[in-house]
């Protein structure tokens, strides 16, 4: 969760949540929860500020005054390129978190035929607020206040929004830190998928849906797990790998491993993620099996040597700091952080089946994309259907390489596109 | 042959309920805790902790579970895997 710049914004740190029901949302009602939810939280009215001028940036909410509510707002769009128009300038009116809140709603109303489009709910932040989960568990608790008008919505429990401090010593935290650093030492030097040099663009995103073949039925667990996901996507670029025709070297993409106790929402708000570094060589994604094969190996190597909790205490470190002092702390990856971005954000919680009174019947993410790769693929599930989103950094590859990205995902994981 | 059957019960029991309180200590979140009978991925148990749970079984049980024995059938619940583990070390 590095910043792409350090003083003015000059490319996009948004990223997006998409959920689409099956009827118009009324907006006041989202203002409603989302005015009660500054009550118990001060966060999503929150700016960002700096102490000194070599200080780490911190989230400061306003001292004492009326928390300003982030705005929502309303629009109609008639036809699914609208649609997507209206996504794809959320994603690029970049969110400056230093004078306006970190968030913003829109609220869509389609044609009632509009395919995924009767009424869309477009959740957008600037991206090191939270994770796509913090965000459904932002939109968990709206649409809880949504439905429980009283004073008390929650009772005596009244959710933890974000992550308690470390209670580890800051000298064992510095030790886990340099042992992070120590692990990623041993890392190839890196070479992004895209051949492209330069910095920041406009964001572009593609998101299709697919249904699992029948005859599939979930015979292997193993291919709904990451580290197949990641080796069905390293085959994918491998494709665009070769038509650079550049040596063998090896990728390297960070694998996000979400912190949360499972069966409960956990935090909302800040870092809960650590990094596992995984890599191969384009030519080990050949064999889809193989590889996800070594990729497991590879997780539970780092698991056993105790890299993930290690990383987890260097992000602590590393979050909201300029990406030019990461990529100064990466330095032996040669200036470049990584080869291409990949995370799966699982299943939409089951919970969040209708929103603000309308049944959902779809919802995707597109997260933030770093200038450099500066192309990301990313799952998830929704309603039994498998989303895939590919976002990119204009320029970085064609709308040619996207479409081949997904045919190949597709083919790979034997899904079929839904209309 | 009942007291086999009986015994391997028993052990299997076993084994689910130590897949059980492994999970719960270190996978789950304070107050939701999982049964035998569980479903793994109702219970938001995602890849890194499944490998979690495989890595204990590997320390456990002394054996890491091959690519080709991740099917649905064995990773379901807890007690699915203790049937798993169970009937491989019958095996070796």
């Amino acid at each position: 969760m590095a910043l792409h710049s350090t003083g003015k914004v000059v490319s996009s740190s948004n990223a997006v949540l998409v959920v689409q029901c099956d009827g118009a949302i009324d907006p006041e009602r989202v203002s409603r929860s989302l005015d009660r939810l500054l009550r118990f939280c001060p966060w999503p009215a929150a700016r960002l500020r700096r102490p000194f001028p070599w200080g780490k940036l911190h989230w400061a909410a306003n001292g004492g005054g009326a928390r300003r509510r982030p705005p929502v707002r309303r629009r109609a769009v008639a036809t699914a390129e609208e649609l997507h128009q209206a996504i794809d300038a959320e994603l690029n009116t970049a969110i400056d978190p230093r004078r306006e809140p970190p968030l913003r709603v829109l609220v869509l109303d389609g044609a009632p035929d509009l395919v995924g489009g009767a009424g869309v709910l477009v959740l957008t932040w600037f991206h090191p607020l939270m994770d796509p989960r913090g965000a459904q568990n932002l939109l968990h608790h709206l649409v809880h206040l949504d439905r429980h008008a009283s004073e008390a919505p929650w009772g005596d429990a009244v959710p933890v929004f974000v992550r308690g401090a470390d209670p580890r010593p800051f000298k064992e935290r510095g030790r886990l830190a340099r042992k992070s650093l120590e692990y990623m030492r041993t890392l190839p030097r890196v070479q992004p998928v895209s051949s492209r040099k330069g910095g920041a663009g406009r964001v572009r995103f593609r998101q299709v849906s697919f249904t699992e073949r029948a005859s599939a039925a979930k015979p292997w667990r193993n291919t709904q797990e990451i580290w197949w996901r990641v080796a069905v996507v390293g085959k994918a670029m491998r494709r665009l790998w070769e038509q650079q025709s550049v040596p063998d070297v090896p990728f390297l993409l960070p694998i996000a491993v979400d912190l949360r106790p499972k069966g409960d929402l956990g935090p909302t708000f800040g870092n809960t993620l650590a990094f596992h570094f995984a890599r191969f060589k384009p030519s080990d994604a050949a064999d889809v099996p193989r590889l996800a094969s070594a990729l497991r190996a590879q997780l539970a190597d780092a698991v056993r040597g105790g890299h993930i909790e290690a990383n987890d205490a260097a992000m602590d470190f590393l979050q909201y700091r300029p990406l030019a002092m990461v990529r100064r702390a990466l330095r032996w990856t040669g200036g470049e952080t990584f080869s291409f971005n990949c995370a799966d954000v699982t299943d939409f919680p089951a919970a969040l089946d209708r929103c603000f009174g309308r049944r959902v019947v779809n919802a995707f993410h597109v997260p933030a994309v770093p200038p450099r790769p500066g192309i990301g693929v990313f799952f998830n599930r929704c309603a039994a259907r498998s989303n895939l989103v590919v976002a990119w950094i204009e320029g970085v590859v064609t709308d040619n390489d996207v479409t081949r990205i997904v045919e190949t995902v597709r083919e790979e994981m034997g899904w079929i596109e839904t209309s | 042959m009942s007291t086999g059957n009986s015994s391997a019960g028993i052990e299997q029991d076993a084994v689910a309920s130590a897949l059980t309180a492994f999970v719960n200590a270190n996978i789950m979140a304070r107050g939701r805790s999982v049964q035998p009978d569980d479903d793994f991925e109702l219970m938001g148990v995602d890849s890194m902790a499944m490998l979690k749970v495989l890595l204990f079984v590997e320390a456990e049980f002394g054996f890491w579970m091959p690519d080709e024995d991740l099917v649905e059938e064995n990773l379901t619940s807890p007690r699915a895997l203790a049937h798993y583990i169970c009937r491989r070390r019958g095996l070796s």
